[in-house]
């Protein structure tokens, strides 16, 4: 957590609406999770991170995934991206089974993965350059991507020369620019400070204003979730289950620091707080 | 005492002065020769005779000068150091890629490598003569492993995100490995450069004591049958030229490679 819960009048917590988490729109979903378990083995036990899993993300739709650290959000995540083979159930995006990383698929990590031997703008072309896409064509995607990202000045800088907020701004535009149908962002913005951040909600949200992608978005962040999402999907503590889902009804595009003082964002908190206090139990206590 | 950029400077030079006087007077006093083995002109010749032999000896009317011997070595070291460095790139890369097949190759790996590569010049020059091809044989041994472990080392270290997150991009296996693997493991391979250029001027010197007729080890070999200790001040003066000029021509072209390393670009801070 990045500040303290909102103070709320005297009142008693509402439950939260336990229900199906199921995408919104009708049709194929883009991202269809089903039954997902997986069991890891660690020092010669098994350990099982994710429990049993079935969720959906509907076209146009952001979906954020939160729940207690160690719920598996993350290896729901990877299984996602096809970067992880489930060990029971299956993974469909757009109806097909995963079997391996899609190129209609876009990933952005928690760690910065910005080539360090590459300069800005090679990092963000980098996806169109595995594509084929002529040097011309990049050249011009790639300046009007720095120039969304306020990177100008910088294009031939390598990395290391970077803040961490910029990298991930570059590590962000370089999913993007691709053109991804479907993106899996996996705590994006956890390891940096909440100015830098919120800087980075906007940026993420007037990006996908333009292409509304489907997203699944891991995060322990409950302010980015409401912030950025359409539907806010909990985990239970491991090993995990879907516990309860919330539509997040706040009008768009959002403006990501008005959007915190609306009725609807503070009512939503409380609940999410209160769900995720439920799955609180201190160290030590592990089932 | 003086300090500072200027003095360190300034105590060298000292020093370099007060050993080329010794060496040079110090040769020349009898009583000093007699009780000094060291100071014997016989085995260290002096300062004003080496001057004189390295003239003798660059003259190009002679049937092998001295610029045709520091070229000759050159050449081999050079060929040696190449033909070294990109198969032991290629193979730990090959192997790095591969755990099964390093599995099954690292006994015969760790077997040959413990092996003094020294003692292996004489069945070389057997199989490869007393030519060029020997020398550069020579060196090729011994940069191959230098070169090789630390690739090897390199790709294994590569960090497991980039490679997904290049994956996630879109790049084929071929494309990770060019944008990934290559790029990362060779930020290992050039720290192994500077040494392995070193080792490859060794393997070719030591071919050249075995049989050779116009290298720098084989004036150091020549010098020593004819007891002519100028001639091998000479030899081992500018066989040190060579090496320190390898060693920074490696530096500089490792430098420009691993620009992206901020030890090379140099900044201090992150801009905000």
């Amino acid at each position: 957590m990045t500040r303290a819960a909102p103070s709320f009048p005297a009142a008693a917590p509402a439950p939260a609406q336990p229900g199906p988490a199921l995408g919104g729109s009708a049709g194929t979903p883009r991202i269809s999770v089903q039954g997902l378990h997986r069991a890891f083995r660690l020092h010669g036990e098994t350990v099982v991170a994710v429990g049993d899993v079935t969720l959906r993300v509907g076209e146009r739709e952001f979906v954020s995934l939160i729940g207690p650290s160690g719920c598996g959000k993350s290896t729901v995540l990877n299984i996602v991206a096809g970067l992880l083979p489930p060990s029971a159930g299956q993974v469909l995006i757009d109806g097909a089974p995963v079997t391996g990383p899609l190129r209609k698929v876009g990933y952005l990590f928690q760690k910065d993965t910005t080539l360090p031997w590459k300069t800005v703008e090679e990092n963000i072309g980098l996806g169109l350059a595995y594509r084929g896409v002529p040097a011309a064509e990049r050249r011009r995607r790639v300046a009007e991507m720095v120039r969304m990202a306020k990177l100008e000045g910088f294009e031939r800088a390598y990395p290391a020369m970077l803040s961490g907020g910029m990298r991930q701004r570059v590590a962000l535009m370089r999913s993007f620019i691709v053109e991804p149908e479907v993106l899996l962002l996996d705590e994006p913005f956890g390891s940096l400070d909440t100015h830098t951040a919120l800087g980075l909600h906007r940026e993420l949200l007037a990006l996908w204003e333009r292409t509304r992608q489907a997203i699944l978005f891991v995060t322990h962040n409950l302010e980015e979730a409401i912030t950025l999402s359409d539907r806010i999907i909990l985990l239970g503590r491991r090993p995990s289950t879907v516990k309860a889902t919330w539509a997040v009804n706040l009008p768009r595009p959002r403006d990501v620091i008005a959007v915190r003082e609306t009725a609807e964002y503070l009512r939503i908190y409380k609940e999410l707080w209160h769900a995720l206090g439920q799955e609180f139990q201190p160290a030590g206590e592990a089932p | 005492m003086r300090r500072g950029r200027g003095g360190i400077l300034f105590w060298q030079l000292l020093l370099v002065a007060a050993l080329l006087t010794l060496w040079e007077y110090g040769t020349q006093v009898a009583w000093l020769v007699k009780h000094v083995k060291l100071l014997d002109p016989f085995f260290i010749s002096s300062p004003s005779a080496i001057v004189k032999r390295f003239v003798f000896l660059l003259d190009p009317k002679l049937e092998v000068s001295l610029l045709d011997r520091v070229l000759n070595t050159l050449l081999h070291t050079l060929g040696g150091f190449a033909v070294g460095v990109s198969t032991g790139f290629l193979a730990g890369l090959y192997l790095g890629r591969d755990p099964y097949l390093a599995a099954v190759c690292e006994p015969f790996i760790v077997a040959f490598n413990s092996l003094p590569r020294i003692a292996l010049v004489p069945l070389v020059t057997l199989m490869f003569g007393f030519g060029s091809v020997s020398k550069i044989v020579n060196s090729w041994l011994i940069v191959f492993f230098i070169v090789f472990f630390n690739t090897f080392e390199g790709v294994k270290n590569v960090d497991g995100d980039l490679v997904n997150a290049a994956r996630m991009l879109g790049a084929t296996p071929g494309q990770v490995t060019r944008s990934v693997y290559i790029p990362s493991a060779l930020a290992w391979t050039f720290a192994s450069l500077t040494p392995a250029i070193s080792f490859a001027l060794i393997g070719v010197v030591i071919g050249e004591f075995l049989g050779d007729d116009a290298g720098i080890g084989h004036l150091i070999v020549l010098s020593l049958a004819t007891l002519q200790a100028a001639d091998m001040m000479v030899a081992l003066i500018v066989l040190s030229a060579v090496g320190i000029a390898l060693a920074l021509v490696v530096r500089r072209v490792e430098a420009y490679l691993l620009r992206w390393q901020p030890r090379y670009y140099g900044a201090a801070e992150p801009p905000h």
